[in-house]
């Protein structure tokens, strides 16, 4: 019988133990290859690089080539602003993430493996759920005639309600509760990797506790604490659903700002232009993430 | 890392703390549960006269419906995209030179990394100019982009599993490709591809940031209704709404956990 078309190659790789292993690779043809990448790769480049790209040109050219628009975001006050409080909220949410991240992770690395599958239900569940719902939901709370306010007044611990939301407070309970996860996950993979012999060790030789937890632990564990800083920072600044319905008019972010410019106001280029600078604010801080902290953390599904 | 670094270091404090944190991301969701089932409208945890009339009401609202019927249209139809697409993307991938198979991973995963903001203005902007905006199709196209990347990397990870040699013996035994992939892979990935189709109906249904853009007044989505709803009514109608669409999502969401489970190693 003919074995049709099987190519094979020798390649040798290194094992466990380093010794170099023969294995058989077969050799995927082009054809194949582009049957199977290439309509995926089509619809994303028809349907997403494409569309992208435009906006990209359209900040550039509207229609003739000028930078009208990025002179009006860089000198302009009011955008400039925006721009400060995106990057003052998302740093403030990052803080806020990173400490209560810490304790959470910290917290469900020293439990049981079958307790902790179970814990982290409450950390991935709510991840999944719809983020406008969520949203929902803590407007119901924070709001003045909201749960919170209706039992300290219940409770008469107040007379007033407290102004909860439509503030800068209200935004970072917020996101802060939506991006939890993001800094969790990370952190909670680098603990887990510690080894518990150094513990051990650093208590054996005299170390207590809190010091073992500052000299080594702590250090240790910080690819992950970097790692999700950077991606809860990452996904703040391109942030719509929360300063949109839980922020004031002071907590106007980008995201915001593009959404008016497009849906109300109609200014195509100066929101392509505002796009754009989000879109290579994002990757470029992708890319550090990338490469600074690939192969310094262990891998953790898809984040 | 082992319990004994805790023992001495002010474990309560930490379980409590780490406990309230845990606490601070559940608890508000179930708030809502209760909430619906509210009669007046004030937010009521615990309502005075409890009854499903919030859920009577949106049943039986023509408008609210029509926003369902648009929601799962587009979903289902997103799932069957999105589901092939990623399906054919991890196979192409599993099979790619293993120097440039990273960036490949990283270019179809992007879309997930770009902020949606971004991507609803390139969207709606291309969709105007093609006449797909406010249509089904464009919900479709739009959502299928956003959920792709969710089949990828669970039928992905599935492949890693997967012994080539399998098909290779398939091959040599005289099988072509189609018969080798639907006789002999696809069984073994089927659960990913599952999770990963339930998973792209998930990302459908619930999304708005992109949807608010290219959906018209006569494609409107659930979530574009509830967050038109949020800004303009405020009616005690959204919690009864909002315990439908998590109970949704959780309903989808629990086998595909489940299945993740099983799959993974021990």
């Amino acid at each position: 019988m003919a074995k049709r078309g099987l190519s094979h190659r020798e390649v040798t790789t290194p094992d466990a133990t380093g010794t170099r292993v023969l294995i058989r690779d077969r050799k995927p043809r082009n054809w194949e290859l582009l049957l199977l990448l290439g309509p995926p790769l089509v619809f994303l480049l028809v349907f997403f690089l494409y569309p992208l790209g435009r906006v990209v040109y359209g900040s550039f050219f509207s229609p003739q080539f000028n930078v009208a628009a990025y002179q009006r975001i860089f000198r302009a006050a009011l955008y400039l602003k925006a721009f400060s409080i995106t990057l003052r909220v998302s740093l403030l949410t990052t803080l806020s993430c990173a400490v209560l991240g810490y304790v959470c992770a910290y917290f469900l690395a020293g439990t049981a493996p079958a307790t902790r599958q179970k814990l982290m239900l409450c950390v991935i569940i709510p991840f999944f759920l719809s983020m406008l719902v969520r949203n929902y939901i803590w407007m119901a709370i924070l709001q003045r005639t909201g749960l919170i306010n209706k039992l300290l007044m219940r409770l008469q611990i107040i007379d007033h309600p407290l102004e909860l939301m439509y503030n800068e407070f209200g935004v970072l309970v917020v996101m802060t509760n939506m991006l939890l996860p993001y800094m969790i996950l990370p952190i909670l993979a680098s603990l887990l990797s510690i080894s518990g012999d150094l513990a051990n060790a650093s208590a054996s030789l005299g170390a207590s506790p809190l010091r073992t937890f500052w000299r080594v632990t702590f250090p240790l564990s910080l690819p992950g604490v970097s790692a999700g800083s950077l991606l809860v920072f990452i996904v703040s600044l391109g942030f719509f659903i929360t300063p949109a319905l839980v922020g004031g008019p002071k907590q106007t972010m980008i995201s915001n700002l593009i959404d008016f410019n497009v849906r109300e106001v109609l200014n195509w280029p100066f929101a392509y232009a505002l796009a754009t600078t989000l879109l290579v604010g994002t990757l470029i801080l992708y890319f550090i993430y990338i490469r600074v902290l690939e192969g310094r953390l262990p891998r953790m599904g898809f984040s | 890392m082992d319990g004994s670094l805790l023992s001495a270091m002010g474990r309560n404090w930490v379980r409590a703390m780490g406990a309230a944190v845990l606490a601070f991301l559940v608890v508000p969701v179930l708030f809502v549960f209760p909430m619906s089932l509210s009669s007046s409208m004030i937010f009521e945890l615990i309502p005075e006269k409890p009854g499903l009339m919030q859920y009577a009401r949106f049943f039986g609202s023509s408008n609210w419906m029509r926003a369902v019927l648009m929601s799962v249209q587009a979903a289902c139809g997103t799932t069957v995209l999105a589901t092939i697409l990623g399906v054919l993307a991890s196979l192409g991938l599993h099979r790619f030179p293993t120097r440039w198979r990273a960036s490949l991973e990283a270019m179809l995963i992007l879309p997930r990394i770009v902020p949606s903001i971004v991507f609803a203005v390139a969207a709606y902007s291309l969709f105007l100019r093609v006449g797909l905006a406010g249509s089904l199709l464009g919900l479709i196209v739009a959502h299928s982009i956003l959920a792709t990347p969710f089949v990828v990397v669970l039928v992905s990870s599935a492949l890693a599993g997967f012994d080539r040699s399998q098909e290779e013996a398939s091959r040599s035994l005289g099988a072509n490709q189609f018969r080798t992939f639907f006789r002999i892979t696809l069984p073994q990935i089927r659960l990913a591809v599952f999770a990963g189709a339930l998973f792209a109906f998930n990302v459908s249904f619930d999304e708005v940031v992109v949807t608010l853009f290219i959906s018209g007044t006569y494609t409107k989505t659930l979530p574009v209704k509830v967050w038109d709803a949020i800004l303009y009514e405020m009616s005690p109608i959204l919690p009864a709404i909002s315990t439908l669409i998590i109970s949704v999502t959780l309903l989808i969401m629990v086998p595909v956990l489940l299945m993740q489970r099983r799959t993974a190693a021990p």
